[in-house]
């Protein structure tokens, strides 16, 4: 038995084959990705070759830096199947045939090492079929790794192993998927879609039917069984566009083939002519020429379409206008007690699928924590149908559907006015079992999350927008926590209470680190409009000293602080990593100093810090004038890194930055890395500067006007850069002469000051506001 | 009996010296709009107040209407004037040419609404609410309509109402029940009752055109299923005669504490024909198209009303001998000094006259944006002019509703008991003036709409247009020594308001109840800083013209811009603690 498994193949370069090798070769390890050799071809690897060359074009991209690609070796099935003897791991993608499967086993049987895993990513073969009359080395070291489509950036991996599995391959394989590829696996019992598919294909049946047949439109359909319940915006026929709707009859099929007989599934199932008709014409999805919704181009105007169910025409979409939607924000149960069309509708589609979920434990899972974390991960809702049970009060849904003369599945009996989840003495979560006990959500080694930390433990300090938590080993942690975890004042106060706590208390080290989607989407663009829009100059200028005062506090800190970021860090969340001792990023980290999308500048020490990397890069030629090239490009253009990897590439990042592809060891990750440094820790030097002055700003000037002339970049474009040039020729200065980073804090501090006052820089905050997008002005 | 001379003087100093007249001019309708042809039409409308109107003032509240089995009888002299008033022009001034208006800019009109609120205010809400009406159907009418409709309103051949309140719904129009029902031919009939409705039954014009506010039989609950209906008082034929009566009434009038010369009719709407106006259920964004229109010109009554209450009691003070100066008599001569000597009487004149001539400036301030608004080049122009207009909606029609009440107030008391009697007419205005603050929105529910509504908008981009003006004519004046005795208490002021805006923006974006709270408080001062800046500058042009010809014009403007910055502008500080008291002490504690 392997203990790591460091080689891969991946079989099948399908949508699901090629994701996975990329996913793979993000973690950077070496994968062979085969496919069968094409009938009309000379290039027998042609079809892995052009799933490559479709990674590089894709966006999203499955690949975390285009160079990845380098780990992945195509290959053919004919030609290569004999490089299974160096692979740890042989993953199968192939389509969904078991003859096909089987004889391709067996002919991997003939190559593979005794001790190498073999899974397949099948979502609708049962393993037990897969293995019968499989040769026993290799239904021993057989199981089936479901992973989610973009296997990137769903999180979920369904683990499943046959009772001739051996346990360690399972072992293997959950901290190769958990650690390596990044995944939350759910270990999963044999029956038909796991979990994830099995309660999600019945909520989607349940969520169309009973749309069509209480007669919502489209739309209201989807804002019902969407945002209210935790659910994708999409809601469910948005769903359908996104992943074909052609593949519904497959899946309904499948499952009608594999279920049990007395499955609830068989009686919400519904043989559709409407889906018939939509896929025998044509309008798939978003794929197609179109699904439920369809962009439609009028007079040059992008309009969005909606199908009217009753009339089988597209209209424009109407913004549903539903006293349900508004009650919901109240809560679930608000939601399917409203009175209204929406109220009804949301209470059918959740009674069916919550008491549909509670009647599968044991059938597919031990227990509601692996359910809930499939639905989470799987299917991206907000909550596990057990949360939601938990919201509306398991004991009234119970009376609930009594009234409403519905079967309550024993479990729902069994907990009677308790609820799911609890607390236990410690203060510690628990969940309830199959078994009528409750059990305590055990974290794998090497995860360490800060929302158990914040339920056992009391903070150390804070203030509506960050709190500070002791994480153990005498560190501490800086949590944010306000909308979007954008940087007010509050927050900064708090990095200042962090700092002096880290000191007076002997703590060793700080970490920066929250679990919300985002690390930080920088200073809070509303407040600074607010103050802009108000003239108040003088609470701006305070401002901008004070992040930049506090970021230097954070730099040159006599103890060690680390940031931890996930999602975005964008402007002053960006330039917050640049003012640390060390990061540790979440693999799915996106940074970028985009504060020119919003005609301003960065001034929290973000341009100083970057050209200071730049500067030390040892990989560029001498002079000034290249690093100074470099960061005008980055942060002119609002260069986003798309993943850690690629944060490096930009020296966001520096080499000796972290990166972790599993979000929930990252808090542990990070407090490691920190405490790596805290022996004999020194803070940084101060950096000095020898920059051209006007010479540089003539050059970028050039550069600047030749833009504007070929029409790459508007007047006020023109202008924002400008200023950037000023702080990054060094101002009024020359080669000889050395600068100080408060002289460039003092040019970052002028130049944005002068551009928040400008109209088009004020009409760009309120268009990224408003709408999440840059304005072009 | 009280005289009223139209202010063409602060008036004309305004629009050419404080303003560019150009910003006007340079609009592409108004290239001929002139300074003279502006002098001309305000002295034409100055000389019909002046002489006709202001003399049924009185003599109309007196009178009151008469009901009459259906019909409302205007009290004499008011038939007259209205026809003198259409043939004169005047109601369709700002209105566009093609439908038979002069098409000149609301910096013109508005002078003529003030005017007309000095000499008259019960007469001037006959022809008021015919503008709104004009507006609304301009904007969301179907063309036939406009076509038929809107040359009668121009012309004042018709007048208009708006009919939103209900006996059971009044601020909360979500509550209305009036109903309409669709018909094969492609009208509605209209079933309800309105009452308060300002000019509902008249005899001054032939036809009565009520916009209306009902619900279709499919139409969401509250609000949001508001349509809104054009019901005349006669069906037209298509060339515009008369063909039969409509099926709606005035069932009665009301008896009022002021304005009683307005008809304040009480309608039955039996099953009444109408036309929508606009889309179905969108019917409040027509009506507050309307009712924005109506806001202003209510802040134009405050300020009208102030007007005359002042040039009445300066006539008084000046002519009514009573005491002797404490520093010694002025007039020995004569049994006793004129009252002007007090040093009270004189805080109460210069209180008057700061505030209505600051108010005066920025209604002239808002007017020019009203003109840039349709009419300026750039789209980045017009959008500020309507952020503009937008949040100074609120603060014209509540700020100066509460000076013409305040002010009114203080005119009457220089009158002493004599004012307190009816003989010498300044009762009337208290009177007249205490409507202004209740109706078209209260001024609480402006100050809700400010706080709640203008303030956040857009992350306070509204705010913009009044701030940033500010802020950089504050800037400009640094270098000028002569400025600062003004610059500092207004720069001062503004401060305040600064920390305020986002004491409320930010408190109120966690509490809503915390911002209304301070919502009256904040209106208030928001209302004092921009008089505060019409003063600034005021001053700066009178500074630059110390030396002209009517030295004393601008002098007498220096004193009154120190009176209000020195004596005025520092109720700003006691506004501002109380604001930033926060608003805990209002909310919770039980008042019941």
């Amino acid at each position: 038995m392997p203990k790591n498994i460091e080689k891969i193949m991946v079989i099948g370069a399908g949508v699901m084959g090629a994701g996975i090798a990329a996913q793979i070769a993000n973690a950077g390890l070496p994968v062979a990705l085969l496919d069968v050799v094409p009938a009309n071809n000379s290039n027998r690897n042609a079809i892995p070759e052009k799933a490559l060359a479709q990674m590089l074009k894709a966006k999203p991209s499955p690949l975390m830096a285009s160079s990845n690609i380098r780990n992945i070796t195509p290959g053919n099935i004919d030609d290569d199947l004999h490089l299974a003897k160096d692979c740890d791991l042989i993953i199968e993608a192939v389509v969904e045939n078991i003859e096909i499967k089987k004889e391709l086993y067996l002919k991997l049987e003939k190559q593979r090492k005794t001790e190498s895993i073999v899974t397949s990513n099948t979502s609708t073969i049962p393993l037990s079929h897969l293995v019968a009359d499989l040769p026993r080395p290799l239904a021993t070291n057989f199981a089936i790794t479901h992973f989610f489509n973009p296997p990137r950036y769903m999180r979920l991996l369904e683990l499943v192993g046959g009772p001739e599995t051996n346990s360690d391959a399972l072992e293997a394989l959950t901290h190769f998927c958990d650690v390596k590829l990044g995944k939350s696996v759910v270990r999963c019992k044999d029956t038909p879609g796991f979990i994830a598919n099995r309660i999600g294909i019945y909520w989607m049946e349940s969520a169309v039917r009973y749309a069509i047949e209480m007669g919502l439109s489209v739309e209201e359909a989807d804002a019902v069984v969407g945002k209210p319940m935790g659910i994708p915006k999409t809601g469910v026929f948005g769903l359908m566009d996104l992943v074909g709707i052609d593949l519904q009859p497959h899946v309904q099929q499948s499952m009608l083939a594999l279920l049990p007989d007395n499955d609830p599934y068989r009686d919400i199932y519904q043989a559709s002519d409407l889906l018939d008709h939509m896929i025998k014409t044509g309008y798939t999805g978003r794929k197609g020429k179109g699904g439920f919704y369809r962009l439609n181009s009028i007079n040059g105007k992008k309009i969005k379409e909606v199908l009217d169910l009753k009339t089988m025409t597209y209209r424009p979409t109407v913004k549903p206008e539903l006293g349900s939607i508004a009650a919901g924000r109240h809560g679930m149960r608000a939601l399917v007690e409203h009175a209204d069309i929406g109220g009804q509708y949301a209470w059918r589609v959740l009674s069916k699928t919550l008491s549909y979920s509670a009647s599968l434990v044991p059938e597919i899972a031990d227990d509601v924590y692996a359910i809930d974390e499939a639905m989470k991960n799987g299917y991206a809702w907000k909550w596990g149908p057990f949360e939601i049970i938990d919201q509306l009060g398991p004991q009234w849904f119970a009376n609930k559907l009594r009234s409403d003369q519905l079967i309550i599945p024993p479990l729902l009996k069994a907990i009677n006015e308790n609820t799911f989840y609890t607390k236990n003495i410690k203060n510690q979560q628990e969940f309830f079992t199959a078994n009528h006990t409750y059990k305590k959500i055990s974290r794998p080694n090497g995860v360490l999350m800060l929302s158990d930390i914040k339920r056992q433990t009391k903070r150390i300090n804070g203030n509506p927008s960050a709190s500070i938590w002791d994480i153990g080993d005498a560190v501490l942690c800086l949590e944010f926590h306000t909308k979007m975890n954008s940087l007010d004042t509050a927050v900064f106060e708090m990095m200042e209470i962090a700092i002096r706590e880290v000191k007076d208390k002997h703590y060793q080290a700080l970490v920066i680190h929250n679990e919300g989607a985002n690390f930080s989407a920088g200073v809070n663009l509303g407040l600074a409009l607010f103050a802009a829009n108000i003239a108040a100059w003088p609470e701006i200028t305070k401002s901008v000293a004070q992040g930049q005062k506090i970021y230097k506090a954070i730099k040159y800190a006599p103890f060690p602080v680390v940031a931890a970021p996930s999602g975005m860090a964008l402007g002053g969340g960006c330039e917050l990593l640049l003012h640390c001792d060390g990061v540790q990023a979440h693999a799915e980290t996106y940074t970028g100093l985009v504060e020119v999308g919003v005609g301003l500048v960065p001034a929290w020490g973000g341009c100083k810090e970057l050209l200071a990397r730049w500067s030390q890069y040892a990989d560029h030629p001498k002079g000034p004038m290249t690093a100074i090239t470099k960061v005008f490009e980055i942060i002119g253009t609002a260069k986003i890194a798309t993943s850690a990897l690629e944060a490096k590439q930009y020296l966001f990042l520096t080499e000796h930055d972290g990166i972790t592809m599993n979000r929930n060891r990252l808090l542990a990750d990070a407090k490691t890395l920190a405490l790596s440094l805290v022996e004999n820790y020194s803070p940084p030097e101060k950096p000095v500067f020898f920059l051209p002055g006007e010479s540089a700003r003539l050059a970028l000037t050039m550069v600047i006007e030749d833009m504007h002339r070929n029409g790459k970049i508007n007047d006020h474009d023109v202008t924002v850069a400008q200023g950037l040039a000023i702080i990054l020729s060094g101002g009024n200065t020359d080669i000889v002469q050395s600068l100080t980073e408060e002289q460039i804090l003092s040019l970052e501090r002028k130049t944005i000051l002068s551009l928040v006052k400008m109209p088009q820089t004020l009409a760009r905050m309120e268009h990224m506001l408003e709408t999440g997008k840059p304005l072009r002005n | 009996m009280i005289s009223y001379k139209a202010p063409i003087g602060d008036l004309l100093f305004l629009y050419e010296e404080v303003f560019d007249p150009n910003d006007i001019s340079n609009l592409t309708s108004q290239q001929e709009t002139t300074t003279d042809l502006v002098k001309t039409i305000w002295e034409e409308g100055a000389k019909f107040c002046e002489d006709q109107l202001v003399h049924i003032n009185r003599s109309g509240d007196e009178e009151g209407c008469h009901f009459n089995n259906g019909a409302v009888r205007t009290p004499e002299g008011f038939k007259e004037a209205y026809s003198k008033y259409v043939a004169s022009g005047w109601s369709g001034l700002t209105c566009e040419q093609k439908f038979g208006g002069q098409g000149l800019p609301n910096s013109v009109n508005i002078a003529l609404e003030e005017m007309l609120c000095s000499a008259n205010l019960a007469f001037s809400t006959y022809p008021g609410l015919t503008r709104g009406v004009y507006r609304a159907l301009r904007l969301f009418g179907a063309e036939p309509l406009k076509k038929l409709y809107l040359p009668k309103l121009v012309n004042g051949e018709w007048s208009g109402t708006m009919c939103l309140t209900e006996p059971h719904c009044g601020t909360d129009l979500g509550l209305l029940r009036t109903k309409a029902i669709p018909t094969d031919d492609d009208n509605y009939l209209i079933t309800g009752s309105k009452i308060f409705i300002t000019a509902g039954e008249h005899d001054l014009t032939e036809n009565i055109v009520h916009l209306v506010l009902a619900r279709l039989p499919d139409a969401p609950k509250g609000i949001k299923g508001v349509s809104l209906f054009l019901a005349p008082k006669y069906l037209p034929n298509n060339d515009g005669t008369l063909r039969s009566r409509n099926s709606l009434a005035c069932t009665s009038i009301e008896h009022k504490m002021g304005i009683n010369a307005s008809a304040t009719c009480a309608m039955n709407f039996d099953q009444a024909v109408g036309w929508l106006v606009g889309e179905p259920n969108k019917g409040m964004q027509a009506m507050f198209t309307m009712m924005n229109d109506a806001r202003l010109g209510v802040g134009m009554q405050g300020l009208g009303i102030a007007e005359i209450s002042y040039q009445a009691a300066t006539t008084y003070a000046e002519s009514r001998l009573q005491g002797r100066s404490l520093a010694g008599s002025k007039h020995p001569e004569k049994p006793a000094d004129p009252l002007v000597v007090h040093p009270d009487i004189r805080r109460m004149l210069l209180t008057m006259r700061s505030f209505t001539e600051g108010a005066r400036a920025l209604t002239l301030w808002v007017a020019r944006h009203l003109d840039f608004r349709d009419n300026a080049v750039t789209v980045e122009a017009r959008q500020s002019s309507d952020d503009f207009v937008q949040v100074m909606t609120p603060i014209v029609k509540a700020f100066l509703t509460d000076l013409g009440f305040d002010i009114t107030n203080i005119g009457l008391q220089i009158h002493g008991g004599h004012g307190y009697i009816r003989e010498t007419g300044v009762e009337q205005y208290v009177r007249d003036a205490r409507i202004t603050q209740i109706y078209e929105g209260a001024n609480g529910i402006q100050a809700l709409d400010l706080v709640g509504r203008k303030l956040p908008a857009h992350a306070g981009r509204y705010l913009r247009s009044f701030f940033h003006p500010v802020q950089n004519w504050l800037e400009k004046q640094n270098d000028n020594d002569e400025m600062q005795v003004f610059v500092a208490p207004i720069s001062k002021a503004f401060g305040r308001l600064q920390i305020a805006t986002g004491y409320i923006a930010q408190s109120g974006q966690k509490n809503p109840e915390a911002a209304a709270a301070a919502a009256t408080e904040y209106l208030r001062l928001f209302g004092l800083v921009a008089l505060g800046y019409m003063w600034g500058r005021i001053a700066e042009t009178s500074l630059n013209k110390q030396s002209s010809a009517t030295n004393d014009f601008y002098l007498k403007k220096l004193v009154t811009a120190k009176f209000f910055t020195q004596h005025i502008l520092p109720e700003t500080g006691s506004l501002f603690a109380s604001i930033m008291s926060g608003s805990e002490t209002i909310i919770n504690p039980p008042i019941e």
